[in-house]
């Protein structure tokens, strides 16, 4: 008889075995009773971050400064210590994050009275979108003047 | 007791304040917020977790939207009012299930905060039917008017910082419970559900994540929170939804034409059976009332029916049955109790007549 599978997400001996269609993309996942149980037996996202934390390294390379968080706890977590673990673990998180998420950088809302760079991102975003509306309803003057718009905002970013 | 006061208020769920639909029940937006220099819930010693409770909750009472609002401390309620709140999708399981949990939840139950979660701040804001803009505006609102009161962890590159990489960006779920007995009896959910897993959709049971699908209702969100917009998300969600609603419409009407008679005879039997059962578990009851949601949507019952079924949907539960009866009651006690209310709920529903949508 072949060797037990371990459970994707503590270790445990894994009893349920799922593949699920994400993306387009097949990803099998092996969780224990307990684990299925709490939570990952319908949420394609946590399959593909099981995946990911089964490949990570055994032993502990990078600690947290701000909470004492390592990076053996997210494997068996998968969750972070603090937020500045963010940027401790950032390397580690960029390729997961592509698995999880597809798409690396943030395009969304800003706190209230923060960040002007992520609202000048977020206005990036919109002014590009709806120049390229603006083309393909031909509307060249407003796209024109949404160019104009997007080059400035780039020099913002670029001297921020 | 502020639970019971939860439960006897009239509120947007149980009581027809929103504008009610067929085929989507609520509309939910969900926000994951977290305080700058905190370790997050899950890492964070018990005073951390206290001083996490204490500025938040005291940042959320100071907005308008929660005056008078309900605070809700786990550890000073009892199983029974904990599950209560997590029927009724107050709280979360995992809210419920830890000590340092609270929740401030405004008066007419349509934003509930919830505190030391998987992340400090958990924005939920729902609305009975499907209202997609009205909600996220409410909750947009709310973020903004935490983000002046509190110092939010968030970076240029990747928005809001969570706990899990899976809501990091936006920390945006929005999602729509639906109703979809005709892709059900039609045969077509997996296919459905299929779809839009392919598309980054989720789709769950009635009670979140790894529940069945009683009574034919599903959870439908975005899985994506990074690098699209929160209009990008609510366009994604809000074009999927109209597709499914017209799909769920598509079978009913098929299923109606092609049985004829036996449409309505399985229906009928439903209200038969619900209104002389002595003995009802909760997934039977969910079951049949879901029959009895589809009779109201396809003018086999009245419509203004509608609202009463939904009620007795979230009311069949079991918390809720034992919170109404004021006591604990064994299964067989749930079970029996839940009959008798349902009975007493459906005594003057008329006879079903064939459909007319
Ligand atoms: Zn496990
Ligand atoms: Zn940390």
């Amino acid at each position: 008889m072949s060797q037990p599978l371990k459970c994707s997400l503590c270790e445990e001996a894994a009893t349920v075995h799922l593949s699920q269609v994400v993306h387009g993309k097949v990803t099998k996942v092996h969780l224990c009773e307990a684990c299925a149980q709490k939570g990952g037996a319908m949420d394609p996202a946590v399959f593909q971050l099981a995946d990911a934390l089964t490949t990570a390294s055994p032993a502990p390379t990078l600690i947290c400064p701000q909470c004492g968080f390592t990076d053996i706890d997210f494997r068996k977590r998968g969750r972070l210590g603090c937020p500045s673990c963010w940027e401790t673990f950032g390397d580690v998180l960029g390729g997961l994050l592509r698995k999880v998420q597809h798409e690396p950088s943030h395009v969304g809302r800003t706190p209230a009275g923060a960040s002007p760079v992520g609202r000048l991102r977020r206005r990036l975003d919109d002014a590009r979108r709806e120049m390229e509306k603006a083309i393909t309803g031909e509307d060249y003057e407003v796209a024109a003047r949404l160019r104009d718009e997007i080059a400035v905002i780039e020099q913002q970013l670029a001297t921020s | 007791m502020s639970v019971e006061d939860i439960l006897a208020a009239e509120n947007e769920l149980t009581h027809l304040l929103g504008a009610q639909q067929a085929v989507v029940l609520s509309t939910r937006i969900r926000l994951a917020r977290n305080l700058e220099g905190l370790p997050f819930p899950g890492w964070a010693k018990i005073p951390q977790r206290k001083e996490i409770a204490d500025q938040c909750v005291g940042a959320l009472e100071a907005l308008p939207k929660f005056r008078r609002a309900h605070v809700v401390r786990m550890s000073e309620l009892g199983d029974r009012d904990r599950a209560v709140l997590v029927e009724r999708h107050l709280v979360s399981k995992e809210l419920a299930a830890g000590k340092s949990g609270a929740a401030v939840i405004s008066r007419d139950q349509t934003c509930s905060v919830m505190v030391n979660e998987e992340d400090h701040l958990r924005i939920q804001v729902v609305k009975a039917g499907w209202h997609l803009r009205g909600t996220w505006h409410i909750a947009e609102q709310l973020d903004d008017a935490l983000g002046g009161s509190l110092k939010l962890a968030f970076s240029d590159r990747l928005g809001f910082l969570t706990a899990c990489p899976t809501n990091v960006g936006t920390g945006l779920r929005a999602s729509a419970m639906v109703h979809l007995p005709g892709l059900c009896l039609a045969g077509h959910m997996d296919k459905v559900s299929r779809a839009l897993n392919q598309d980054g959709l989720a789709v769950r049971g009635w009670l979140g994540e790894g529940t069945e699908a009683a009574g034919n209702v599903f959870q439908i969100s975005n899985q994506q929170t990074l690098g699209l917009s929160e209009e990008a998300i609510l366009k994604h969600l809000g074009g999927w939804i109209k597709n499914v609603v017209e799909q769920e419409w598509n079978a009913r009407r098929k299923l109606a034409q092609e049985e004829g008679e036996k449409f309505v005879d399985r229906l009928s039997r439903s209200l038969g059976l619900l209104r002389s059962a002595r003995l009802l578990t909760s997934s039977e009851a969910m079951n049949m009332l879901s029959h009895l949601r589809l009779a109201c949507d396809m003018g086999c019952l009245p419509e203004e029916r509608r609202h009463l079924v939904d009620r007795l949907m979230i009311e069949g539960q079991p918390a809720h049955v034992q919170a109404r009866a004021g006591q604990e009651l064994d299964s067989d006690g749930r079970d029996r109790r839940r009959a008798a209310v349902v009975r007493e709920a459906l005594k003057d529903f008329p006879d079903l007549v064939p459909p007319s949508a």
